[in-house]
């Protein structure tokens, strides 16, 4: 028993030298973005480099204060966040949806496998050009191109995770009465659950990918079209400002879902670390 | 005469093969019996709890359980299975509750409960520890109280100490018997450990390596409550286990 009390206290330990740590990884973080700028900035202004090509970080920073001062951004900015909002959340109700009756349903999941891995082998956004022909270019066009790149990493990742459930747990809670639903909720579930956060984050990525390129094909609105209306004009900060937009939102985004993953796996901190 | 719980005649498994995996096996086992199964391995004795257990099904001969045919997921069977099998994302507490909960109990009896039999295995300073943080020994002992926490009347164990280092399979052979001594259950534990079995049971039957079921019975007179430590200089166990020793040889044979 007394190596449960000297785990805990090593564990005590190694989060309060984490906190520590945590400040001097800050400051060398910091350090790192600051060389990285100073050279850009500095390798135009020696003429290494030309401004019209890579711009300069300063004239970023100019293109995305304008886009904000004059509310300029934001109507492009609301079409994008909508469309990457409906395509992420259609992808993970109809992936995990679509998993858990593949993972029940062996037969089904033969049947429709080769055809499931044939339209995730497509070039989707190849079949951009289509979705517009097809949809419009309103948002109907890139939430189907959204979702067509969402739903599979969704699907598959889920999938996954229902595959490899520890049989012993099953057995267990079948022999102690759980019905299927209870089987479902109490351990199949639970056991996917890391693999499914690892998917919602994937998923998040390759819609945001999918709408702005969606966008970039043909839009009435939103941050793809404004950038393809950038690059016409070669306005190269522009075009990177908007790109540090989408950038950003996604990492925020992912944010929150490493903060709700870390609290609900809580129970799986620390269990694949091997000392030495 | 106390009823007989466990009634199994002339079983017959097979798996699809043309050797049978058993043939002919009678057993029965009386109500509050602690009954323990021992044989090399590959003679079938997991197969058999699992055919009591209503996991394997009967290719021949009758099977009852409290006059009833086997069913996985009877509401008065307990089945015990080598590893823990605990929920890595439930903590102790949480685990025995869970047992509970599967058996309907309602939330404030499930807890009560759950407090209550934590404290029969020790662990009631680690209710909150999750499983990865605790020893293979803590974690079986917290699968004992979840399985002895539903109170069911004939529990199936399939050599749940196995895993464990013969000092702590001796802690939790007491642990074991407390609960059962309390419980008035029937128990059919499997094993290939000779002492552990002569330590708990009152009856040890050795099976065949051939499949052909109980081939000798030794029953252990050893007077309860046992401790598994004090019988360790007990000449009687000592004696018994010699038996066993060579009842086992010989079925071998």
């Amino acid at each position: 028993m007394t190596d449960i009390a000297n785990s805990e206290s090593a564990l005590d330990a190694a989060a309060r030298s984490a906190g520590q740590r945590s400040g001097a990884i800050m400051a060398a973080r910091v350090a790192f973005l600051a060389l990285f700028l100073a050279l850009w900035q500095g390798a135009v202004e020696m003429g290494f480099a030309n401004a019209a090509f890579i711009s300069t970080p300063a004239s970023v920073a100019r293109s995305l204060w304008l886009l904000f001062a004059q509310g300029e951004v934001l109507p492009d900015l609301g079409t994008t966040l909508l469309e990457i909002a409906i395509a992420f959340v259609l992808s993970v109700i109809f992936g995990i949806a679509s998993a858990v009756v593949l993972d029940r349903n062996d037969w089904l999941n033969r049947v429709l496998s080769p055809f499931l891995t044939a339209f995730n082998s497509m070039p989707r956004i190849a079949l951009g050009p289509l979705f517009v022909l097809w949809f419009g270019i309103g948002i109907a066009s890139k939430v189907v191109l959204a979702f067509s790149l969402g739903y599979f990493i969704m699907l598959l990742s889920t999938l996954g995770g229902l595959k490899n459930v520890d049989r012993d747990l099953l057995l267990m809670s079948r022999l102690f009465g759980a019905s299927e639903f209870r089987l479902f909720r109490h351990v199949r579930l639970p056991w996917a659950l890391p693999g499914i956060f690892a998917g919602l984050k994937l998923t998040l990525i390759y819609c945001s990918a999918g709408a702005v390129i969606g966008e970039m094909i043909a839009a009435k609105s939103g941050l793809g079209l404004l950038l393809q209306t950038f690059s016409g004009r070669f306005d190269v900060a522009g075009v990177m400002a908007l790109i540090l937009i989408v950038a950003f939102l996604v990492m925020t985004l992912t944010s929150l879902m490493d903060f709700s993953e870390r609290r609900l796996l809580l129970w799986s901190r620390g269990s694949t670390d091997v000392p030495g | 005469m106390a009823e007989i719980d466990i009634d199994v005649r002339g079983l017959k498994v097979d798996f699809g093969q043309s050797r049978n995996a058993l043939a002919g096996v009678d057993l029965g086992v009386t109500q509050g019996e602690f009954v323990a199964l021992i044989g090399a391995s590959g003679c079938g004795k997991t197969t058999l709890l699992n055919v009591i257990a209503g996991l394997v099904p009967a290719s021949g001969g009758t099977v009852t359980v409290k006059r009833q045919p086997p069913a996985a997921g009877r509401s008065d069977i307990c089945y015990v299975l080598a590893r823990d099998a605990l929920l890595p994302w439930r903590t102790v507490a949480a685990n025995v509750e869970y047992g509970l909960q599967l058996s309907g109990v309602g939330r404030e009896e499930r807890a009560r409960r759950a407090a209550a039999y934590i404290e029969k295995v020790g662990l009631i300073r680690y209710r909150d520890y999750y499983p990865a943080k605790l020893s293979q020994g803590m974690r079986q002992r917290a699968s004992l109280a979840r399985a002895f926490a539903v109170g069911r009347s004939i529990y199936l164990m399939d050599e749940p100490f196995s895993a464990l280092d013969s000092q702590t399979k001796l802690v939790l052979h007491d642990q074991l018997l407390g609960l059962w001594e309390s419980s008035g259950a029937t128990v059919v534990f499997v094993t290939h450990d000779i002492g552990e079995a002569i330590t708990l049971a009152d009856r040890v039957l050795v099976m065949s390596s051939k499949g052909t079921g109980v081939v000798d019975e030794i029953r252990v007179e050893l007077s309860r409550p046992r401790s598994a430590e004090s019988l360790q200089a007990d000449a009687q166990y000592h004696d018994l286990y010699r038996r066993t020793w060579t009842a086992l040889k010989a079925s071998a044979q």
